[in-house]
């Protein structure tokens, strides 16, 4: 019996690790085509990182602020990253996000950029650098969660048995703290053996064989660890649904969502998915319980709500009325015949009863806490517009 | 002389059917329309890839013979309904070979050698003709066959660590599940899957009298040994969770048809495929059923449009067809011709499952096997799911296959 109950636990958790790995945005393959992206910062400026997208809204990485850039050691001041050929559209910010410079629309990321500040920046098509950048190597993220003791964690990694290792010397690759607690740092493919240490090196793990694959790793104030390969924050909340009344105007309603602050979206591509047809009226789309953010858009994302934040592993019920005139509620409202989806006519911008949120607090509040999402939307419906950049770069600075 | 008498005899039937039609306003296709040009229609149940090279192939018959594929997705229930009725059943049907004794013994089928000289087929691959075979009568030409295979993702296991037997297996599996990763997954509760390990250790579901082999001592052998393999996987065992566990990286090997090889692949995995590991009990490679696909004529059709149905199987016998089919979908030739092709030798999955064929077995085509299926399921279940005891279940699962066997007569 207790087998029995051990396996119902493994296939529940085996279906929470795959729900969420399906519903995960598709990035870059790792035999896309690519090219090497060079540029050129301010002294001030540090860790800079990349964040590219194409007009289709396709994302070349999960998470603003995108992949940290490596230094050329043939030419100093450079650094440079690999993006997918596809990804033409780019963001450069560095110190943490602090500072990022406009949206940049490139004919090419074949490309070398000098920035001068934040609002001057200039890009080139022709070689600036000498040599060749080093080859293209995939890289996966390692997490770890460390004992409060453990100050400043680096990540030692190599290749066994073969002994390479990733990088140059010891304690390793500074890991970067992210919001959530977790620090994080990315190791090439190679690599299948890691350590994590703290203090300058003078506290370890002791050596772990890991898969080259995204993993979590909690590690004690001896050393002992723990790990897995699934988000262990977001494998334990279970899918939501969310469930929505649109305008009756808006044709083919899509749900955009993500997770805020880390930027993580559940679709691969702007708009989103589309709402399936539900129960009692309602459109409804089911998505991973870790989202808490989510856009509900129509005519191919020519229309859509304001970034709304919802509470993570809720199901929840949104009816919206316009761009900006919404009700979020976590229980089923009755829809009246002013909201219901599609017939109902919701011109005067009648809201359901049951619940009725303070839009413009909440939209405020979520302006705040915008990710790269909600301007990257914006982007695609702006540059689909043929209106310029102005909104996606506002928005992003908003976010900021 | 026999074959003429009996067109002959399907020639007065089939005009005394089109009399009957006409008076009965009933819509049977003629044979021939005025233009003396034939239709001839098959059922499949294919991907895009697979029937476009049939429909560029046979489009040389026309204008004379008209050829349409008709994909249908209940193909075998619909075949059991319609099969003896003219106006409503295909001409042919292209299908796995394990049907063949269902429609045999429903006597819709038309023997292949009714149609071509039976040394014709000598060109074929021996267990694909042994496949095709129904008590001792070829009711199938077959076109190509599929096997499972071991595939594993590169970048977790090198080409050298890949293991050639299943002790092994089971070690790389120790050391590599752990944080939700597997070192191994199969569909580990679905008969077809662990039939490849019954058949290892010299077991069956079914012998080739139509008896059940569930609780031979070699199956139970079998369902002993691979249980501490299914300890190491998940529990569940459908099809989508299993590929997805290898082709999202969780899983570092599986066992699975050819026919995850193009997803993974898109998916931007680097997969291997390598020779099936062997038994360490036993000292035979795990050996998976073997489908043959080919083309079955139904016995209206054979009778009716002897013509046509030979110009359009005499197409299909050409080694160009095979050759395009390795290409496009990557299906492994019938004919043995075909490996003379350096296209298709220098394709790895065909080749691969070419290997895995030599220890492969047909999958059973007798009537009875339709009940083996539901049965087979259920002791699997019991034994990987509930950790029931291996010989009560299998007795139980043995008694259950008699009994619904016994039903069907």
């Amino acid at each position: 019996m207790d087998k029995y109950l051990k396996k119902i636990g493994i296939f529940l958790t085996v279906l929470l690790m795959l729900t969420g790995l399906c519903s995960m945005a598709v990035m870059a393959a790792p035999d896309t085509d690519r090219n090497a992206f060079y540029v050129q910062i301010p002294s001030d400026w540090k860790n800079p990182c990349v964040w590219a997208w194409d007009s289709d809204g396709n994302n070349a990485f999960e998470a603003w602020p995108g992949e940290e850039m490596e230094a050329d050691p043939e030419n100093e001041g450079w650094y440079y990253i690999w993006l997918p050929s596809f990804a033409n559209h780019v963001i450069v910010s560095a110190n943490d996000g602090n500072v990022q410079t406009e949206e940049q629309i490139l004919d090419t990321n074949a490309a070398w950029m000098t920035i001068k500040a934040a609002d001057e920046v200039e890009v080139t098509y022709e070689k600036q650098t000498t040599g060749e950048a080093p080859a293209y190597t995939e890289k996966f993220t390692i997490h770890a969660k460390v004992d409060d003791g453990w100050k400043a964690p680096c990540l030692w990694a190599w290749s066994a048995p073969d002994g390479t290792n990733a990088f140059e010397a010891w304690p390793g690759k500074a890991m970067k703290k992210g919001e959530d607690g977790w620090y994080t740092a990315k190791a090439p493919v190679f690599v299948n053996s890691v350590i994590i240490n703290g203090n300058e090196g003078s506290v370890q793990t002791e050596d772990i064989s890991i898969d080259p694959a995204e993993i979590w790793i909690t590690v004690e104030a001896d050393g002992a660890y723990d790990f897995s390969y699934a988000d262990p924050d977001k494998a334990a909340i279970p899918d939501i649904t969310v469930h929505v009344a649109t305008p009756s105007d808006w044709e083919s309603p899509c749900l955009w969502a993500w997770s805020a602050p880390d930027g993580t979206n559940v679709f691969a591509s702007w708009p989103g998915e589309a709402l399936e047809e539900g129960e009692n009226g309602w459109l409804q789309k089911t998505v991973p319980g870790w989202i808490n953010s989510v856009i509900v858009n129509g005519n191919e994302g020519s229309v859509q709500t304001t970034d709304i934040s919802v509470e993570s592993g809720k199901d929840i019920w949104l009816v919206v009325n316009g761009a900006e005139d919404y009700s979020l509620s976590y229980e089923e409202p009755e829809l009246t015949a002013e909201t219901e989806t599609p017939e109902a006519d919701t011109d005067e911008g009648k809201a359901t009863e049951a619940v009725k949120t303070d839009t413009t607090e909440n939209t405020e509040q979520t302006e705040k806490k915008s990710s790269p999402a909600g301007p990257i939307a914006a982007v695609v419906i702006v540059v689909a517009a043929g209106a310029g950049i102005g909104i996606a770069a506002k928005k992003k600075k908003a976010g900021n | 002389m026999k074959g003429k008498g009996k067109i002959k005899t399907g020639a007065m039937g089939m005009i005394a059917c089109l009399t009957l039609s006409t008076l009965t306003g009933c819509s049977m296709q003629p044979v021939v329309d005025e233009e003396g040009e034939a239709t001839i229609t098959i059922w499949h149940d294919k991907e895009d890839a697979v029937t476009q090279v049939l429909e560029d192939a046979l489009s040389e018959l026309e204008p004379e013979i008209h050829v349409v594929l008709e994909k249908k997705s209940d193909l075998t229930e619909t075949l059991k309904m319609v099969g003896n009725d003219p106006k409503a059943a295909p001409d042919m049907y292209l299908f796995a070979h394990d049907k063949i004794g269902v429609y045999a013994e429903m006597g819709i089928l038309a023997p292949v050698t009714d149609i071509l000289p039976a040394q014709e087929l000598d060109a074929y691959m021996d267990n694909t003709i042994e496949a095709a075979s129904y008590k001792g009568t070829v009711y199938q030409l077959p076109i190509y066959y599929e096997t499972l295979l071991f595939m594993y993702n590169r970048r977790y296991m090198s080409d050298e660590k890949v293991p050639t037997t299943t002790e092994e297996l089971y070690a790389y599996m120790q050391e590599k599940t752990k944080g939700g990763h597997y070192g191994f997954v199969e569909q580990h509760s679905t008969p077809y899957y662990a039939a490849g390990w019954i058949n290892g250790f010299g077991g069956y579901l079914l012998d080739d009298q139509g008896v059940p082999g569930l609780n031979l001592p070699e199956t139970e052998k079998a369902l002993a040994y691979h249980k501490k393999f299914v300890d190491l996987m998940p529990g569940e065992t459908e099809y989508a969770t299993v590929n997805t566990l290898f082709k999202e990286g969780m899983a570092h090997a599986t066992i699975a048809g050819p026919w995850l090889i193009p997803t993974v692949r898109e998916s931007g995995m680097d997969v291997g495929i390598a020779p099936m590991p062997v038994i360490d009990e036993t000292g035979t490679p795990i050996s998976p059923y073997m489908g043959v696909q080919g083309i079955q004529v139904l016995k209206n059709a054979a009778e009716r449009k002897p013509e046509a149905v030979e110009k359009v199987l005499r197409v299909l016998m050409k080694d160009e067809v095979g050759i395009e089919l390795a290409m496009a979908s990557g299906c492994a030739p019938a004919k043995e011709s075909c490996y003379e092709q350096e296209s298709v030798t220098d394709d790895e999955v065909v080749m691969a499952m070419k290997e895995t064929a030599e220890n492969a077995v047909p999958m059973p085509n007798l009537p009875e096997m339709d009940v083996m299926w539901t049965v087979t399921g259920t002791l699997l279940t019991d034994v990987n799911m509930s950790g029931k005891d291996i010989t009560e279940s299998a007795d139980k699962a043995e008694a259950e296959a008699f009994r619904l066997i016994e039903n069907m007569k």
